[in-house]
């Protein structure tokens, strides 16, 4: 059982913008014992923080952060939570959260229909983002306990909408059985979370189906217009009827609704179309600009419009390539700096001459500062990293200075730092020993 | 403080719905601040939590916007190809030449906002681009270059449907306008461009192009990860086409 949540982290983390891996494990500890240092940012946001570090980014599932948002119950919901944990002892690891039958009790303590919800919500981002289970599981459970009309039924799919995925056929993403099924199923057995998850599950499990975002596309889009053609019109068509007849896998009629109302929207009112916003904004401008106009020729005058757009445009495109560019070296040179530290590290190992090479070139490059009477620090712990990075001794501009003499790209440094799949920093550990600094292991 | 003046700029000039979807630059500056200067190394993990946590909002934002957006171009795309195919059928009769009137409009306007949903979302992503380099900056982090790999994955920053109903728009435009007698690759008549650029969608073109040029100008903190400086050869047209201030929006 608490294996299961290593199967939620790490999916996930391959969709999202993933936290690096150490703090998160401090970020956890540190979660349970200092409940009342935090000192939020925003609302929306430290009300996610105080989850563990994997919560915060199943909370960033832009099919879920709604959901999430309309809750007070959200947040009696963590403090509950992690009062919960303290008192069982519960650990939040970043790779693991052992639902350890203790754990789960409390659990049941805390007011049921939050906690279900926070269940769900995890589950819905691992759903969102995990490629493996079986879809049936999820069915039936939803049959018990959940009364909806067909539409919903048929569309759990809909939890499982990539939002990233541009093209709609994707995968039906399913459900890894071992991780919801299984924390759905105890919160099913127990006495009191019987009765309760039906009123609750309903309102958390709307949330998502109305808010994944669909991605159209033109094609998309031809689909859509041939079903309304062919159900007599926008008029007549209902968004049931149109998605019956789409027959696209991972559509909701969440998605067809809205589009319709769009496209019905566009075809009566085809000027106002490009966008009512600006409608106000052009009243003066036109009056101003008709005259002109007219001894210019409208036709004229568009045409130097376009050509304006067009060139803007041109200049995105240059820029957008130019920026992904960059990046893309950016990643190659980190690469090529990981396999240059590696090699590094290994010449270092098999000789001592090495390191003092090194050691020496550090110091001719170090300003004259009281850094070397720093204490090794631990190396392994974050918040030691940090002073090590602010320790004079070591300094960001030191390190790839000397690190020039093997490289002669600028941007190595940085790339260097990144070759760890954390704040665990080989380079400032390595930079220790060889300052004559005791590894601390 | 530069890109955040111009950033501002920008979102000014921009259309009235769009201005609450782009990057809070600022206070995500803020806070990156904030991270530096107060937190003692053992919140720095959890302060490093919030700023993504918040980073993910913004990106959410943009999605959200951006799909929305798009989704609305897709379906007004389609419209104006059946409009102009209608058109088309209706041979000379009177209504036509109305008809194509506002078609031509429509569509040079559909373009350009198009254009701009472009701009969108490269000005967001430079903005996020130039708020992780000060994170790192500031407090020695690493986040930077994994996490502008995934937004460069983001819906917000896949442009390339936009780009391509761009192109087809500018391709309809020959069947659509009469062939150009005089040379319309430049821009000529300042005085006309002035009036002209009081329009909503024009003057944020302009506006925007500008303010990119504004922006690549050499920057002190000129890097690998930079872009080059850009010239407009129209550039000083562009000047005098932005001498009509913003139309306010009481």
């Amino acid at each position: 059982m608490s294996t299961s949540f290593g199967v939620l982290s790490s999916p996930f983390e391959e969709k999202f913008p993933k936290l690096p891996d150490s703090p998160q494990v401090t970020l956890g500890r540190e979660l349970t014992t200092n409940l009342t240092s935090l000192s939020p940012m925003t609302p929306s946001c430290s009300d996610k923080t105080v989850y563990s570090p994997n919560s915060c980014q199943l909370a960033k599932s832009s099919m879920i952060s709604e959901s999430l948002k309309d809750g007070d119950s959200f947040v009696s919901y963590q403090h509950s939570f992690l009062q919960a944990s303290e008192s069982s002892g519960y650990s939040m690891d970043t790779e693991e959260v052992s639902w350890d039958n203790d754990a789960t009790q409390n659990f049941l303590d805390i007011p049921l229909n939050i906690h279900v919800q926070d269940e769900l919500v995890e589950c819905r981002g691992v759903l969102a983002s995990d490629g493996h289970g079986r879809n049936t599981d999820w069915h039936e459970w939803a049959d018990q306990l959940i009364k909806v009309d067909d539409t919903l039924d048929t569309n759990w799919s809909d939890l499982l909408v990539d939002v990233n995925v541009p093209d709609l056929n994707a995968e039906l993403l399913e459900l890894p059985p071992d991780v919801c099924h299984r924390q759905i199923h105890q919160h099913q057995n127990s006495p009191t979370s019987g009765g309760q998850c039906c009123s609750v599950l309903s309102s958390p499990r709307a949330a998502p189906l109305t808010k994944a975002r669909m991605r159209w596309t033109p094609e998309l889009h031809e689909v859509f217009v041939d079903a309304v053609s062919k159900l007599g019109g926008n008029e007549r068509a209902t968004p049931k009827a149109v998605l019956k007849l789409m027959n696209v896998e991972g559509l909701t009629i969440y998605h067809v609704k809205s589009h319709l109302q769009k496209y019905r929207t566009a075809r009566y009112k085809p000027e106002s179309s490009e966008g009512a916003s600006e409608k106000k904004s052009k009243n003066v401008a036109e009056m101003m600009s008709l005259d002109l106009k007219t001894t210019m020729g409208i036709t004229e005058a568009l045409r130097l419009q376009m050509e304006v757009q067009k060139q803007l445009h041109e200049q995105l495109e240059i820029q957008r390539n130019l920026q992904l560019r960059i990046e893309e070296q950016g990643k190659h040179l980190q690469k090529i700096f990981e396999q240059q530290r590696k090699m590094e590290e290994n010449k270092s190992k098999a000789s001592l001459q090495n390191s003092n090479e090194l050691s020496q070139c550090q110091m001719v490059e170090n300003p004259p500062s009281s850094g070397n009477d720093k204490p090794g620090p631990s190396i392994n712990d974050r918040s030691n990293i940090k002073e090590v990075t602010s320790d004079p001794c070591l300094p960001t501009d030191q390190e790839y200075s000397c690190k020039n003499s093997l490289s002669p790209k600028r941007e190595s440094f940085e790339d260097h730092e990144l070759d760890s799949s954390g704040f665990d920093r080989p380079l400032i550990k390595q930079r220790a020993k060889f300052n004559g600094k005791e590894p601390v292991e | 403080m530069k890109f955040g003046k111009r950033l501002k700029q920008q979102i000014e000039q921009s259309l009235p719905g769009w201005r609450d979807y782009f990057l809070s630059y600022k206070d995500l500056k803020k806070l990156v601040r904030l991270i530096s200067s107060a937190s003692p190394p053992l919140e720095c993990g959890k302060a490093e939590a919030e700023f993504v946590c918040l980073l993910n909002d913004e990106i959410d934002k943009f999605n959200s916007f951006f799909m929305e957006q798009e989704e609305d171009f897709i379906i007004h795309h389609k419209e104006l190809q059946q409009r102009i195919e209608k058109v088309m059928e209706n041979g000379n009769e009177k209504d036509y030449k109305e008809e194509l009137a506002k078609i031509r409009k429509d569509i040079v306007n559909f373009h350009g906002e198009m254009v701009l949903l472009m701009n969108y979302s490269n000005i967001n992503y430079t903005g996020l681009a130039k708020i992780l380099k000060k994170y790192d900056k500031r407090t020695g982090g690493v986040l930077r270059l994994p996490f502008i790999q995934k937004v460069l994955e983001q819906p917000f920053f896949t442009t390339d449907l936009i780009s391509k109903l761009i192109k087809e728009c500018e391709n309809t435009l020959d069947s659509v306008f009469p062939p150009s007698v005089s040379d319309a690759g430049t821009l000529r008549g300042e005085k006309e461009a002035l009036a002209l650029a009081g329009e909503g969608i024009f003057q944020n073109t302009v506006a925007a192009l500008l303010t990119m040029q504004e922006m690549r100008r050499g920057s002190s903190t000129h890097s690998h990860f930079s872009l080059p400086p850009l010239k407009f050869p129209d550039s000083d047209i562009l000047h005098t086409l932005q001498i009509l201030p913003p139309i306010q929006i009481p």
